[in-house]
């Protein structure tokens, strides 16, 4: 494995400091299959405990298309946002202000008996507004240098503000019909089509994430940004593509959302930004940047949407699966520091 | 990498084998069979002591009657929280489930499903544009207590200046009846004028918010009607916080222990109590009956009470009361 | 010799006569502070060359120039005796010069062979290019082939370069700038955090890649380091450049005489030594 053109370097393998690579690098893998491990123990604890109920395809789709459809669009792009060692707080506010554009719009045109182009106009505005929101968030992260945290803590405040400036506080409705009958609680072959939705959006990204120049320019920022621009990588540009995404993300999730409730839900989705940074981080990504996987992240979103499904089903108070929720991710997070501590020694 | 992908494959495929030998998908039969009936209650809103009060009510009725009862419901009144719980709920599959619905359309799909795997279905306090998903509704005649509320502010006001309706959102049945209520008896009331209506989302601050900045911008406000339980208590707020306590007059609608207190101490000076006790009990007393197969009313209405100072001690009001625990 | 890039000259500094990386008369300030008083600076072809000076000579200052980082307020910068234009690291990049800094500039949580391709990543032949896939499997090889030259010995090369010793990240660092350099290497403090015997490896690096017909600037405070791998020193002080030794027989008390300025700056008593006006007019030191 090792190739030595030159004797007498035969101390490079032997190097006092250099520590058994093998073991650290199989730590990296184990943060995700660790919280794979609780998820399947959660999926057998549950099943055991209400057999014929737990496990069965109704309440699999269910669990599928409520608590983690709409959610997983926003954890996808908040994975590539975090991988930068940044974060955005606005998603939910996003998906809302998204959902408002796009209902507004398939009003205007024609409200519940609105045919599919209509639809798709209505979609794509929607979906350009989450766009615009992320562009904004890039914008001043990247080119002002004003912090993450700051910026999109303001933008969640002011997509939601703007949401209720436009509808007067008031949910839009008169939905078209086709959207939330067809899609919105419509299946195809036995899944959800919102399901299908978000399992192929987050396939597609997954597969950006892992093995494109998008995705190792989304990892070197995050391990190194200073690096990354010595070695000429246009950082700026690329933060400004990472936050547009995640607003184009939230704009789709406001559209899906819309199909799926027939109303704009503006009182809802308000934690919506922390349940995808849980997922996220759960999944094994840090919050330090450079690390972190798609794959991951699903896995981390299905844990609180089992137990909270699970729970219900077995009758337990609502308030233990917060606690149990958030149990598992502040253990998640010591597993990711004490990793970290462990791999940085060197 | 491959190893992890295999671990992955080869779980997922482990749940599919058990999931396909498991149970029939979209449970069809209810519950145990023999034994005693399983009920659930989905509510509004955990936190709202009439929600609360409800879960009482119809815990007390579940024991007499020899039924179980699990009580649930989401952290806000919002269709997004409350759809993955009735669908979880579903998948429980009572004999029997009482729903406060928090959308009046958003609701139908998932009670839909709901009926189609046999569970009978009881509407309470809330009820969705489709009537036919649930046996019977039970609530209060909210138009009525709408009406009510106008009469007591009326009077309370005494006969002029300005009056503000604070709501929660359109979009719910009852807090819409009660505000229509309201509108109406106003309407026909001369010498008071009628601010333009407020939605607060249920939040106590925004309530409080808009108080603060109707009274900026009318200070003629004579009186306000808070349409439930969170508005009532940030509309008490607001009016403390600019002190004016005792030149606006409010009503509210529902009697928690803090709304109590505000009738007490002169913060609020009228309460227009629903039953959400008696809500709970006859929700529970119409789905045993219609699970024996009786026949059920399809519209049950009960009754309100103006509760005020004067006779918040009574025993026909402390029936009323809701309570933060049973 | 392999070199990752594809554009580049590696022959260029074979002729003999001019230098192949100069600096004339830069001057730079920052605010009030001269960092550069018209400092000049010669680089010849296939030579090891250390730039030393004490702390605020302006080394660190030159070093950027020279690399792109910074522009200079005025003076000319030569390369194989034209005038260039260093807009940017990318473009002293694009003609060869390749710097590995004092920080590594390596993104710790990547793999030593992404490291290597960083900014410069290969991409899938065909369609799969216009969707930026990478070759993973052809940038793996590569850089196994550019560590086995340079004499790197990595165990494990899928491990992320966080948790590989300080002395094998730094011959990742110094293995990139090599592998796409053609011209010019600087290297700033190159063993400065490291021991004994991860010292000694990085100086067979420098020396191999000066064998390779690459010329190294090496800044270092480490005076026997100095005499032990270069062929040449140039001396800072104050912002201007105080002496030119030839390494072959100096000792480390005239090195850091011509730092301090302990030695006149004009008689150059140093052996090898020549005045400040430096070989511009294509004097060989050689």
């Amino acid at each position: 494995m090792t190739e030595l053109i030159t004797p007498g370097l035969a101390e490079a393998d032997t190097d006092a400091d250099s520590r058994p690579s093998t073991v650290l690098s199989r730590l990296g893998a184990l943060s995700t299959l660790w919280i794979f491990l609780v998820l399947v123990g959660l999926v057998i604890a549950f099943s055991l405990l209400a057999p014929g109920k737990f496990l069965t395809a109704f309440n699999i789709r269910s669990i599928a298309a409520d608590s983690v459809a709409i959610l997983l669009l926003l954890a996808v792009g908040m994975t590539f946002v975090i991988i930068t060692a940044g974060i955005d707080l606005s998603v939910g506010s996003v998906l809302i202000f998204s959902g408002v554009i796009a209902g507004k719009a398939m009003v205007a045109l024609g409200g519940t008996d609105l045919g599919w182009g209509g639809i798709t106009l209505g979609a794509l505005a929607g979906m350009g507004a989450g766009l615009a929101w992320g562009i904004l968030n890039g914008l001043l992260i990247a080119k002002a240098r004003i912090p993450p945290l700051i910026v999109t803590l303001g933008s969640l405040g002011a997509a939601l503000g703007a949401a209720q400036i436009i509808t007067g506080g008031v949910d839009v409705r008169n939905i078209p019909l086709k959207l939330t009958v067809k899609l919105g609680i419509g299946q195809f072959a036995g899944v959800p089509w919102i399901v299908w939705i978000s399992a192929l959006v987050t396939v597609v990204f997954g597969l950006v994430l892992a093995f494109t120049r998008f995705g190792r320019y989304t990892y070197a920022i995050g391990s190194n940004a200073e690096a990354a621009r010595r070695v000429g990588i246009r950082v700026d540009r690329h933060l400004i593509k990472v936050y547009a995404l995640t607003g184009l993300l939230a704009g789709l999730a406001g559209v899906l959302n819309l199909a799926r409730f027939s109303t704009t839900t503006i009182g809802g989705h308000s934690t919506d930004n922390l349940s995808a940074i849980a997922a996220v981080v759960l999944g094994g990504t840090s919050l330090f940047g450079g690390v972190g996987t798609i794959f991951g992240t699903v896995v981390g979103i299905f844990v609180p949407a089992v137990l909270q499904n699970g729970f219900v089903i077995l009758g337990v108070q609502s308030y233990w699966q917060s606690v149990a929720v958030g149990a598992v991710l502040v253990a998640a997070v010591y597993f990711d520091q004490w990793r970290r501590r462990a791999r940085e020694s060197t | 990498m491959r190893r992890r992908v295999l671990v992955a494959v080869s779980t997922l495929a482990v749940i599919t084998t058990i999931s396909a030998c498991g149970s029939s998908d979209d449970g069809n039969s209810g519950g145990t069979s023999g034994g005693k009936k399983s009920l659930t209650l989905i509510q509004g809103t955990k936190a709202d002591e009439f929600y609360v009060t409800m879960a009482c009510g119809a815990q007390a009725a579940a024991q007499s009657l020899g039924v179980n009862l699990d009580v649930t419901g989401p952290e806000k009144f919002d269709a997004g929280q409350q759809v993955p719980i009735v669908n979880s709920v579903t998948a429980k599959k009572p004999d029997a489930v009482l729903i406060a619905p928090t959308d009046t359309k958003a609701l139908i799909p998932p009670m839909t499903q709901m009926k189609s795997a046999g569970i009978k279905i009881v509407e309470v306090d809330t009820a969705v544009e489709d009537n036919s998903l649930s046996v019977a509704a039970i609530s209060t005649d909210n138009l009525g207590g709408g009406t009510l509320a106008a009469q007591t502010l009326v009077k309370l006001v005494g006969g002029k200046g300005s009056v503000l309706v604070i709501n929660v959102n359109p979009g719910i049945s009852t807090t819409d009846a009660r505000a229509k209520g309201f509108d109406d008896e106003i309407k026909k009331t001369s010498g008071i004028t009628a601010l333009p209506v407020e939605y607060t989302n249920d939040e106590p601050a925004k309530a409080a918010a808009i108080v603060s900045a109707t009274l900026s911008k009318h200070p003629d406000l004579a009186g306000i009607f808070a349409t439930n339980v969170l508005t009532a208590e940030g509309a008490a707020t607001g009016l403390r916080a600019a002190g004016k306590q005792d030149q606006v007059k409010i009503v509210g609608f529902d009697a928690g222990p803090q709304q109590i207190q505000d009738l007490k101490s002169g913060v609020v000076q009228a309460l227009i109590a629903q039953d959400p006790y008696g809500i709970g009990q006859k929700g529970v007393q119409t789905a045993v009956d219609a699970l024996a197969g009786k026949d059920v009313q399809k519209q049950i209405q009960t009754e309100l009470f103006a509760i005020t100072k004067d006779n918040v001690d009574s025993p026909d009001a402390q029936k009323f009361i809701y309570k933060d625990k049973c | 010799m392999t070199t990752l890039s594809e554009s580049g000259d590696g022959d260029a500094g074979q002729r003999t006569g001019t230098g192949l990386l100069q600096a004339r008369g830069v001057v730079k300030h920052y605010g009030r502070v001269q960092a550069l008083r018209g400092v000049d600076f010669t680089v010849l072809p296939g030579e090891v060359v250390a730039l030393i000076g004490d702390n605020g000579a302006g080394k660190s200052t030159l070093v950027k120039i020279l690399s792109g980082a910074v522009a200079p307020d005025s003076g000319e910068i030569l390369l194989d005796g034209a005038p260039v234009q260093l807009a940017s690291p990318l473009a002293a990049q694009r003609l060869g010069i390749e710097t590995v800094y004092q920080d590594l500039a390596l993104a710790n949580d990547l793999d030593p062979a992404a490291n290597l391709f960083l900014g410069r990543e290969l991409l899938r032949p065909g369609p799969l290019r216009w969707l930026g896939v990478l070759d993973n499997r052809t940038m793996r090889r590569r850089s196994r082939d550019s560590f086995a030259e340079l004499g790197i010995g990595l165990q494990d090369r899928s491990v992320r370069l966080g948790s590989l010793s300080g002395g094998q990240r730094q011959s990742v660092a110094v293995a990139r700038a090599v592998s796409w350099a053609s011209r010019v290497v600087f290297m700033d403090e190159p063993t400065a955090a490291l021991g004994v015997v991860q010292t000694r490896r990085v100086l067979d690096l420098i020396r191999r890649v000066r064998d390779r017909g690459v010329s190294v600037v090496l800044i270092s405070h480490n005076m026997p380091e100095v005499l032990a791998v270069s062929d040449r020193v140039e001396v800072l002080r104050l912002g201007r450049r105080v002496a030119q030794i030839r390494t072959a027989g100096a000792t480390v008390e005239q090195l850091v005489g011509a730092m301090t300025g302990a030695l006149d700056a004009g008689t150059g008593a140093a052996e090898g030594g020549e005045p400040e006006a430096g070989p511009a007019e294509g004097e060989e030191l050689r």
